[in-house]
């Protein structure tokens, strides 16, 4: 029973990170029927941002890691949303009117460029995170293992998430989004800043990327210029678990997809964790094509 | 992609006029080509390889080149996958380069050797120790290296003898090299009475959570680990070990530790962290080892912090020497003669070949992360 509970808190400290990237390809999805690729370097630059803040501002003297830990979230975020509008200014827009598939491989191309991007800023090696910065500290509560910063991770994520969902449920700007999700001309005739919204949800995905970012900087302390695709890629599947363009459904998504993944390599095999993910999202998508919150049937993209 | 084109299409007429004339004019130069991972997760070790190599390239040119002609180098980067391993490979087959110094990594290896056999080039991997490797008979593939069951049967000695453990953990990445390693060793410690390997599992190359399979090494209490995978997931692993408590003793296969892995891990997490691989170049005495070692550091600031660019500079040793013995550049020439049990001498000691090319006699030794981030010769 131990051993289970703690691969739980494994899961879903990992499970936390898939979901709040996993926010980004919903949102986004949700507005623009488009799945944005280059999501997952945005989050990959959110932690190179990240590294770089606390390499040049920061000496190893600070003894305030919590002040450190919100600076870094914080400016990491910033560049990784300019760079986002850039791209919707640049890449989607543009291609609004255009055939969706058009769209798909501009934001594939979008993500190449970013990833080589901070190949060519930050360079082809790992890189990774002063031992300094990342708070240290582990617990053993009834027999359970668990670190301090899977703590702070699982606190900010569900924070976070919590926060997303009052928003988008509570308040106007929230109505907004939810209408513009349902019907861009039916808003618009409503006196809704369509384009508004659609940069704003360009704004918290990317955000909410980056803060994943960092975090994951710190837990794993190593990055790496591909990483991007990878936990892109698990947090798209994520999405489609959840139900694409629901924004419950991506964190359930999220947080089920990190629990099976731990699961599946604590219990049957770490060799087989991946085949083991994809086998049961390949029949969850058998027997509920929409995903496990998904309301409408996917439109062929 | 970073592929020396120059000249490669006067360099390639002239490669042909060659053939039909069938003498080497003076001013042409061998090239030889090298295949490394300058790009993606193993980047550090494509780069200290073609360091490492230039350094030779250079010492020979200086000396007046090899048959009378100047040695250029082509480079290849392989990026440390399968699928653009086999494309370089067809390319340095296509341009007709007259050797290839090809790669790191077994499973990146394994294509190459393949369509370098079909060719019939003189191919030789300065990193690749998966014991598959020279067990298909090729005829043109060398490795100056050792292989992954001497290294495995090393370790099943050192851990239950010196170590003195009972339980054993193995984690390998499923990949041909570090599953060969692991496989190894796991069937030596059979020979040994009271030894049992208590878990073997894989992680995947590129992951990085490793907290689910820790968690459950934990449970079965070893009391030492062997990783038999690479650096960037060694790294992450040692640490994500440590954050959950787990104070046994590790040792890294010979590619689990490097300066990456002390960088990704941390000092203090890597420090007492144990390697088994082939000696570094500057716990070498030989003269040519000293003279490398010098030069190197004069160069880069700091030796290489794995054997296996030293590799890659004495394979291009023997390349040079196979052509100088022979007086010719045809790669059936020099696979014959490398074949007839001659000894080269190179910067990592004499070497010469068994029928199947690997390397006839292999030092493995073990090496430790001291405080300062450097890996210190054991003595066992």
């Amino acid at each position: 029973m131990d051993i289970f509970l703690e691969q739980l808190i494994n899961g879903l400290t990992l499970g936390s990170i898939y979901a709040l990237i996993a926010l980004g390809y919903t949102m986004v999805y949700g507005i623009l029927r488009l799945i944005n690729f280059a999501h997952g370097d945005l989050f990959a630059l959110g932690a190179y941002v990240g590294f770089t803040i606390l390499g040049v501002v920061f000496s190893s003297d600070v003894r305030a890691i919590w002040l450190v830990l919100i600076v870094i979230a914080l400016g990491a975020t910033i560049p990784v949303v300019i760079t986002s509008l850039t791209i919707e200014r640049a890449a989607y827009r543009p291609l609004r009117t255009s055939h969706r598939l058009t769209t798909v491989v501009s934001a594939l191309g979008a993500g190449i460029v970013i990833q080589n991007a901070i190949m060519l800023i930050w360079g082809s090696r790992y890189h990774a995170y002063p031992g300094w910065a990342v708070p240290s500290g582990r617990y053993e509560i009834f027999g359970v293992n668990i670190t301090l910063m899977q703590i702070i991770i699982l606190a900010i994520s569900l924070l976070l998430m919590v926060a997303l969902y009052m928003f988008v449920q509570r308040t106007v700007i929230g109505i907004a989004i939810r209408a513009t999700a349902t019907d861009h001309d039916t808003a618009r005739l409503m006196g809704i800043n369509v384009s508004g919204i659609i940069r704003l949800v360009f704004i918290i995905g990317p955000a909410l990327g980056a803060i994943a970012g960092v975090m994951i900087g710190l837990y794993y302390r190593q990055i790496h210029y591909t990483m991007g695709w990878s936990y892109g890629l698990k947090a798209f599947t994520a999405a489609i678990l959840g139900g694409i363009g629901n924004i419950p459904g991506a964190m359930l998504g999220g947080l089920l997809l990190g629990v099976l993944e731990i699961m599946g390599a604590g219990y049957i095999s770490a060799a087989w964790k991946d085949a083991f993910v994809f086998v049961i999202l390949i029949l969850l998508l058998i027997f509920r094509p929409r995903g496990l919150l998904g309301e409408r049937v996917a439109e062929k993209v | 992609m970073k592929f020396s084109l120059t000249n490669s299409r006067t360099l390639l007429i002239a490669a042909a006029s060659l053939a039909l004339i069938g003498t080497a004019a003076a001013q042409d130069p061998i090239r030889i080509g090298l295949q490394a991972p300058l790009t993606g997760p193993w980047a550090v070790e494509g780069e200290m390889a073609q360091n490492s190599v230039q350094v030779v390239v250079d010492k020979i040119n200086a000396d007046g080149g090899v048959l009378g002609r100047q040695i250029e180098i082509v480079l290849g980067d392989d990026q440390g996958e399968p699928r653009q391993s086999a494309l370089v490979a067809q390319r340095f087959v296509t341009q007709g380069v007259d050797a290839a110094i090809a790669s790191y990594g077994s499973s990146v290896t394994e294509p190459a050797q393949l369509i370098y056999e079909d060719a019939g080039m003189l191919n030789i991997a300065y990193g690749a120790t998966a014991v598959s490797l020279t067990s298909h008979g090729y005829e043109y593939f060398f490795r100056p290296t050792s292989r992954d069951d001497s290294e495995g049967a090393f370790f099943a000695e050192f851990a239950t003898q010196t170590l003195g453990a009972d339980r054993i953990a193995i984690v390998h990445d499923n990949t041909t090299f570090a599953r060969g390693l692991a496989d190894a060793a796991q069937e030596s410690l059979g020979a040994y009475e009271g030894a049992e390997v208590v878990f073997f599992d894989a992680v995947t190359p590129g992951d990085r959570d490793f907290s689910a399979i820790v968690s459950r090494l934990r449970q079965q209490d070893p009391d030492v680990v062997y990783f038999t995978a690479y650096y960037p997931e060694a790294g992450l692993f040692i640490r994500q070990l440590r954050d959950a408590g787990v104070d046994i003793d590790f040792v890294g296969g010979n590619a689990a530790v490097n300066a990456e892995f002390i960088e990704i891990a941390g000092l203090d997490v890597a420090v007492g962290a144990m390697v088994l691989q082939e000696p570094l170049v500057a716990d070498l005495e030989y003269t040519q080892a000293v003279d490398f070692h010098d030069e190197y550091v004069a160069r880069h600031g700091a030796a290489p912090s794995t054997p296996w660019p030293v590799y890659a500079a004495d394979s291009l040793n023997v390349i040079v020497a196979a052509m100088e013995a022979t007086g010719s550049t045809d790669s059936a020439d020099l696979a014959a003669w490398l074949h007839s049990g001659v000894t080269v001498d190179g910067i990592t000691g004499e070497i010469s070949f068994t029928e199947a090319g690997d390397r006839a006699s292999a030092v493995i030794k073990v090496y430790v992360v001291d405080d300062e981030g450097q890996l210190e010769d054991t003595g066992y």
